[in-house]
């Protein structure tokens, strides 16, 4: 738009700030089929080896598919329960008639101030009287419940630009408010609904703390805490294995991200006014 | 009316249940916890009464009661009837009993290694090591190092090893033998006490607020506003760029800083021909670790600051700029004119989302420095998991961790309240307009 | 679903090989054990050694003419941190693994809290393999007078030389021999260690920074320096002590390293992977590591070791110091169950994997240490020439960190200390003066100070 002002100097400066960032992405990727002598950024080989892990299990670890299996479960899940929860909470709290209607709407602000991470051990103890402690749907309903508030703040925020004459329109010809909160407003914020599941989605995909501690058993293990331990102590410590199953790990993140980054752009949209 | 109300209901109510799961009972309980001295000796569920050596240490010295101690300590094995019966019912060899009555009834022994060597001597002794274990175990006449489920028992146990005790005395054991937590004041007390309370505490805030006025939104000013001005395709470029780490695990992330920092990484190798010793760029100084670990934090909070605020200046009339521009406004003059006035709330939600968010986060400082060097990157949070969740020694403490967490909660709900007060709260509230 | 897929296959194998003993599967009691360890890829016969004694167990069952079918699941975890979270809470869940392989440190603070139960009520102490078993090792895993686990392994924390560099500051070949009596005795602290350090960084040997390096991580092996300066980690009536002169030298001893530019003052925090390879390249003159590390360095890293290194106790220093190593056994735990009949397997599991044969399978595998005497004579033990030799230079002279319930707490606020005054940010008087601050409040009347 701004068409009388110079492009060119915002470029460069931009640039230089993003370099290094692209440059540890490159390296990343580099460094797992290659080899580099000690004391050079150049690296002097190709290889394959690093990525041996894909077809040998290594002793004492589960294999690398089962936790990659346990990443998307994860992931997916959580995923999905976050929409469906934070749509209808959403939706009821842009739209409708509630008791202390305000006071839900700051309550949400006040939730994400809770240090959930630091609550673990009462979390456990919650878990554990559900009887989900070391399992995979108790770590996906704790990281559930930890991505609600945002995602209801964004929904809420979607809900609120949809014109109100759809819903007028939609009550005039005889629908209820539940219907027309699915049959009408729920396509309308479609992207929304795009843009959250990406971001649990991947937000699931990372998590770490919680399925370390709250799942610590092999056959539930994710990719986050498979990853950390081949750099835990002196005796399981293997760099560039390290960097490889990290790679793996990324290029599911990286391919959403292509193809999807537009919408995830968009996912503040409707939230901007508050 | 009253359909609309109960549909609004029915539709918070799943989330009203996460809320009470997962955020109020963990506070409710967290908030019990703190004034607990819960560990991982206690236990979290409840404990036990049990004679030990620990126990009859506070007993002498709190208590004065010596003699007691002494005799409570005392440890003997006697073979006698009611053991006998009771090793029968356990299931213990009936042949083995018999020799066992014959040869040694009435026999004391100092511990149970005794006893069961005079149960290996018999002709009909148990061919398995359970099968001794079974029968040695009924002989016990001390309380010493048994663990009673309730205090009766205990007292019970005492009686029958025939030692009466004074209602003082009763009260001191109970105080003294019960391995559980208790309620306590004493991790405020600590609290206030350790004097690198106080170094976390200025930490945190140098943390949150330094990463939160570079980054979180000063930068993400730069990024939305110079990608303002770029044409779609390389704006386009830049935002996903800096959207990228926002996404990537954090495990993975923070390695890639390592990888540039190490003494054999990225800069070492870059910067030693220039002079400068490869050395842990990270963990130099705690200069440099702050500096990575505001840039770690602050590259991932810019990008939600960089989406909201570009999606306000979005919505900003392009005829506002274009005519500016007819009037020859600089671009400094458009910035501080059209696009900064118009980002004023945007810029209030993220200063308010992101002060909890740093408050609270820990994980990338755990994966980078863990505190280092010397605790001089310790925040409170990261204090708070390190308490209640990892001890080298295996001594978690969680009710000190819970009295830490507990602190982070009470400044995180009073900030958000205070922002709530300053942010035009009546936006959020505006009623719904089918009614 | 892919994982229930994979557990019964693995269940079924289990099952298979189990039943390979009893010959027939349909009948017959059933008993299910788990087994947490910190178990990598070395160190696999932690729980592999339980399988093994299943077996041996199933049999000797059937041949008393009982059909039993026990079956293993093991849980292997690789960071300590991570592994004694999981299990604690695991155990306050209910599901706790029925045999756990901790330290030793782990007994008083979870017989306290009930987790475990002593494994003298399991086991027979006085019957092979048991009593053969170290009397040392059966001390460290006892408190309040019973024995609540057996030793699982054992190993020593020594200090290295790096042979060529050594000579050319002018050691002769028998001077290097004469090096770990001259320490044990005394002749030779750590002070004459620094000196050493520097002059081989003088000479160009290595470079600044790479005199002398220990453990890169947070360890009990920082311990030694403390005893190396005379302190005292109990008072011997079951009480912490802190010694303040002995830990006051200790940080000096840091402090002091770090202004010679002997070691880096943010070595702490070095990737191993940097750690090992730059030691086992004689890039560094001295270091102080364990004696399992040597199955690390002379494999992975290609590591000639006789040729290269010499290792010692860790020296003495100060005026009241002592040589000494530290041995932080492993242990088999009896975790506390409704069912006394799975405590009881659970007992005859841990007896028999301590068999000298099936120990040693562990020790050569993962360069530690063995627990009986009779284990040196198998010949997979005896063959291997590092346990050999490294076995009677430092076994006899390690000590142990206490059975404390407290202790868990102590450690942490000794490393944050040493971490506090060594990267300076505090001065040693600082950091010590914190030190015990933070121990009052913490622990009161359970520490002495002096």
């Amino acid at each position: 738009m701004s068409g009388n002002y110079r492009t060119w100097p915002t470029l460069v400066f931009l640039s230089v700030l993003t370099a290094p960032l692209i440059l540890m992405y490159s390296y990343l990727f580099v460094d797992t089929i290659t080899n580099t002598p000690p004391g050079s950024v150049i690296p002097n080989e190709f290889t394959l080896e690093h990525w041996r892990f894909l077809t040998e299990t290594i002793p004492g670890r589960p294999s690398i598919w089962l936790a990659t299996w346990n990443t998307f479960v994860f992931a997916t899940v959580t995923m999905v329960i976050v929409l469906m929860v934070s749509s209808s909470a959403g939706y009821a709290l842009s739209r409708l008639q509630l008791p202390a209607r305000s006071f839900f709407l700051g309550g949400i602000m006040v939730l994400h101030a809770f240090p959930t991470v630091t609550l673990l051990i009462a979390i456990f103890l919650i878990l554990q009287m559900l009887g989900l402690y070391n399992s995979l749907a108790g770590v996906i309903l704790v990281k559930t419940a930890l991505e609600l508030p945002f995602g209801i703040w964004i929904m809420k925020g979607f809900y609120d630009t949809v014109p109100w004459e759809i819903e007028m329109a939609g009550i005039q010809d005889g629908a209820t408010r539940f219907q027309v909160w699915t049959k009408l407003v729920l396509p309308q914020v479609k992207p929304a609904i795009l843009a959250l599941g990406i971001f649990s989605f991947l937000s699931g995909w990372s998590e770490f703390i919680l399925p370390l501690v709250l799942a610590p058993d092999n056959n539930v293990q994710v990719l986050s805490v498979y990853l950390a331990a081949l750099i835990a102590d002196d005796q399981n410590f293997d760099m560039a294995l390290f960097k490889s199953v990290g790679v793996f790990y990324v290029i599911p993140v990286i391919v959403l991200f292509v193809f999807f980054q537009n919408r995830l752009m968009n996912i503040y949209s409707g939230g901007t006014k508050g | 009316m009253g359909n609309s109300k109960h549909l609004g209901l029915f539709l918070l109510a799943p989330a009203g249940i996460f809320v009470i799961l997962f955020f109020l009972a963990p506070v409710v309980l967290t908030g019990v916890f703190g004034f607990t001295n819960m560990s991982t000796a206690t236990g979290i569920t409840g404990g036990s009464y049990m004679v030990s050596e620990s126990a009859m240490r506070p007993l002498r010295s709190r208590f004065g009661e010596d003699a007691l101690a002494d005799q409570l300590s005392k440890r003997i094995y006697t073979i006698d009837e009611e053991g006998l019966q009771a090793a029968a019912e356990a299931g213990g060899d009936a042949a083995a009993l018999t020799e066992l009555r014959s040869n040694f009834f009435n026999e004391s022994f100092g511990n149970r290694r005794e006893v069961e060597t005079a149960i290996k001597s018999l002709n009909a002794r148990p061919s398995t090591t359970r099968g001794i274990k079974i029968i040695s175990a009924q002989f016990v006449k001390s309380v010493i190092n048994v663990r009673f489920d309730t205090f009766e028992e205990l007292l019970t146990s005492i009686a029958d090893f025939g030692i009466e005790l004074s209602d003082d005395q009763i009260e001191a054991l109970a105080d003294v033998t019960y391995t559980g937590w208790t309620f306590t004041l004493q991790n405020f007390k600590t609290m206030v006490e350790l004097p690198d309370t106080r170094k976390t505490l200025i930490n945190t805030l140098f943390y949150v607020f330094t990463t939160l006025i570079l980054f979180n939104t000063g930068f993400a000013l730069v990024l939305s506003i110079s990608t303002h001005y770029m044409p779609t395709g390389p704006a386009g470029f830049f935002r996903s760029i800096w959207l990228l780490p926002r996404v990537t695990p954090p495990v993975l992330y923070v390695l890639m800083w390592k990888w540039l920092a190490w003494d054999t990484g990225f800069l070492s190798v870059i910067l030693e021909p220039m002079g400068f010793a490869p050395r842990n760029w990270m963990l130099d100084s705690p200069t440099n670790a702050w500096v990575f670990i505001i840039l770690i934090n602050g590259i991932v909070g810019a990008s939600m600051g960089m989406l909201i605020f570009s999606s306000a200046i979005k919505a900003i009339p392009a005829s506002l700029f274009h005519a500016s521009e007819v009037d020859g406004a600089t671009r400094r003059q458009q910035i501080w004119h059209i696009i900064l006035p118009q980002l004023r709330w945007p810029i209030l939600f993220i200063t308010i989302y992101q002060t909890l968010s740093l408050l609270t986060s820990f994980e990338y400082i755990l994966l980078a420095t863990d505190g280092g060097p010397g605790g001089a990157t310790e925040v409170w949070a990261l204090s708070t998991y390190l308490k209640a969740l990892q001890n080298y020694g295996g001594a978690l403490q969680y009710g000190y961790g819970a009295a830490l967490s507990l602190v982070l909660v009470v400044i995180g709900i009073s900030v958000s309240l205070i922002y709530l007060k300053l942010f035009d709260f009546k936006n959020l509230t505006a009623p719904p307009k089918i009614e | 679903m892919k994982h229930q897929l994979l557990r019964s296959t693995a269940i079924a194998v289990a099952l298979a090989v189990g039943a390979a003993g009893a010959a027939f599967a349909d009948s017959g009691k059933e008993y299910n054990l788990s087994v947490a360890a910190i178990a990598g890829p070395t160190d696999i016969y932690r729980i592999a050694a339980i399988e093994i004694a299943a077996d041996l167990l199933e049999r000797e069952y059937a041949v008393r003419g009982e059909i039993v079918h026990i079956n293993i699941e093991g849980r292997p975890f690789t960071q300590w941190d991570e592994f004694r979270q999981a299990v604690t809470l695991a155990a306050e869940a209910g599901n706790a693994p029925n045999i756990v392989v901790a330290s030793h440190v782990d007994i008083a603070p979870w017989a306290q809290s009930g987790l475990i139960v002593p494994a003298e009520d399991y086991v027979d102490l006085d019957a092979w393999p048991l009593n053969d078993i170290y009397p040392n090792l059966l001390e460290i895993t006892s408190f309040q007078d019973q024995v609540w686990a057996i030793p699982q392994d054992a190993e020593s924390r020594p200090f290295f030389f790096w042979k060529p560099h050594m000579k050319a500051i002018g050691y002769s070949d028998a001077d290097l021999d004469g090096l770990a009596e001259r320490i044990r005795s005394g002749d030779y602290t750590l002070e004459n260690m620094l000196v050493d350090a520097r002059k081989m960084i003088d000479a160009g040997l290595v470079e600044e920074n790479r005199g002398f390096w220990p453990r890169p991580s947070k360890g009990p092996d920082y311990w030694m320096f403390y005893m190396a300066f005379g302190g005292e980690m109990e008072d011997g009536n079951g009480r912490l002590l802190l010694d303040k002169t002995s830990m006051a030298e200790f940080y000096q001893f840091f402090v002091d390293a770090v202004e010679l530019g002997v070691i880096g003052k943010n070595h702490i925090g070095t990737p191993w992977d940097q750690w090992h390879g730059a030691l086992t390249s004689g890039q560094v003159g001295m270091w102080q590591g364990g004696t399992w590390q040597f199955a690390e360095w002379t494999g992975k890293y290609g590591m000639d070791f006789f040729a290269n290194a010499t290792f010692s106790l860790v020296p003495g220093g100060g005026d009241n110091g002592r040589a000494n190593t530290l041995t932080q056994p492993l242990v088999y735990l009896i975790t506390d169950q409704d069912d006394e009949e799975i405590m009881g397997i659970a007992g005859e599991l841990i007896t028999i994997a301590s068999e000298p044969r099936i120990n040693a399978l562990h020790a050569v595998n993962s360069a530690h240490l063995g627990i009986s005497k009779a284990e040196e004579t198998v010949g997979l033990y005896a063959g291997d020439r590092w346990i050999r030799e490294a076995t009677p230079v430092l076994l006899p002279f390690a000590s142990a960190q206490p059975n404390n319930i407290f202790f868990g707490q102590y450690f942490e606020v000794m490393f944050s200390g040493l971490q506090a005054a060594w990267t300076g940010q505090k001065t040693v008087e600082e950091a010590i003066a914190d030190v015990e601050t933070e121990l009052k409040a913490a622990l009161g009347d359970n520490i002495v100070i002096k």
